[in-house]
């Protein structure tokens, strides 16, 4: 059998390359991604720990995760639109205009 | 149900009583049988994924990239007896973001951008290695981590009964709360993504003036 700790490296894993999407890329959509990639590394953590405690809570918990991702991806992706129609781009290092 | 009879099918393995331990090496005569190869080949095929994700320039690429990381996800989860949510997962993530996220594209039809991001470098170098930093103590802890319930769960863990006798007892008020969120957050994005309305009151105004200007001068000669 697998040991429950791979689940957790490769979530770890599954993090950090999200992370660097984040703060490597400039396209926002890309860096949606990378938060979405961020997210489903959280949940494969909270799923072992729940195969690892045999604890339906967490996976319930993960759950609402996945509910709260999908908001967070239809808030994020109508905001990347909203930008892109102000200012014809979706490069975060254009997007000054709140700067001071 | 077939979808679930599958992805049970893919958990059966590891719902064998087996002993497990932590401590399994790669000299360890007994490592590479079938759930452990499977496991390897999904993980792979996960982090294959993932690492596309972040380096494709093109951004569709991308998309397809993550539903792949996303479909391989959802394979972890049949493997670790979350059933329910390995069929979420795919619905879910694998559908309707991905789906939202192809629209958008789609939508934008942008040309693609720069792929990386050099200017700012030596904050983006110290930012890698925290990161690295981190995820070594991270993995130094979590390499500790034993085995609490080396035997399989119950029978009905993670099915969709067991989940939702959780969800709707002692979860009830946040699954509400979640439901609540969803339609805050659905209206939100009609309202951030629309024209804004008074710019396109006036841009409609505009075209229906340019549009009836010759026809009212028309109607006055």
């Amino acid at each position: 059998m697998i040991p429950i700790h791979w689940f957790l490296e490769l979530a770890a894993v599954l993090f950090v390359i999200g992370s660097l999407g984040v703060i490597l890329r400039r396209n926002a959509l890309i860096m949606l991604m990378g938060v979405e990639l961020q997210l489903n590394a959280a949940n494969l953590t909270l799923v072992s720990f729940a195969r690892a405690h045999h604890d339906a809570h967490a996976q319930a918990f993960a759950f609402i995760v996945i509910a709260v991702a999908a908001a967070e991806a239809a808030v994020g992706l109508a905001i990347v639109v909203g930008i892109f129609r102000n200012r014809r781009s979706v490069n975060v290092d254009e997007l000054t205009i709140m700067k001071h | 149900m077939s979808a679930l009879g599958l992805l049970q099918a893919v958990g059966q393995p590891f719902a064998q009583p087996g002993h497990v331990t932590a401590q399994l090496t790669a000299s360890d005569g007994m490592m590479w049988t079938g759930p452990v190869v499977w496991w390897w080949i999904l993980a792979a095929f996960t982090v294959l994924g993932a690492v596309l994700t972040i380096t494709r320039r093109n951004n569709i690429a991308a998309v397809m990239s993550l539903v792949a990381t996303f479909f391989g996800i959802a394979a972890m989860y049949a493997m670790l007896q979350a059933q329910f949510l390995a069929a979420l997962q795919v619905l879910v993530y694998a559908g309707a973001i991905m789906t939202l996220f192809v629209f958008v594209i789609m939508v934008l039809n942008r040309d693609e951008a720069e792929p990386w991001a050099w200017s700012g470098a030596g904050t983006k170098i110290i930012g890698v290695f925290a990161l690295v930093y981190l995820i070594t103590k991270v993995g130094y802890h979590l390499f500790a981590v034993a085995p609490l319930h080396p035997e399989a769960p119950p029978a009905d863990f993670g099915t969709v009964a067991q989940m939702g006798e959780v969800l709707f007892t002692d979860y009830l008020f946040v699954f509400e709360a979640v439901s609540v969120l969803l339609i805050i957050a659905v209206v939100a994005a009609v309202v951030v993504a629309r024209q804004r309305g008074a710019h396109a009151d006036g841009e409609d105004a505009e075209t229906d003036g340019q549009g009836t200007a010759p026809s009212s001068e028309g109607h006055h000669a």
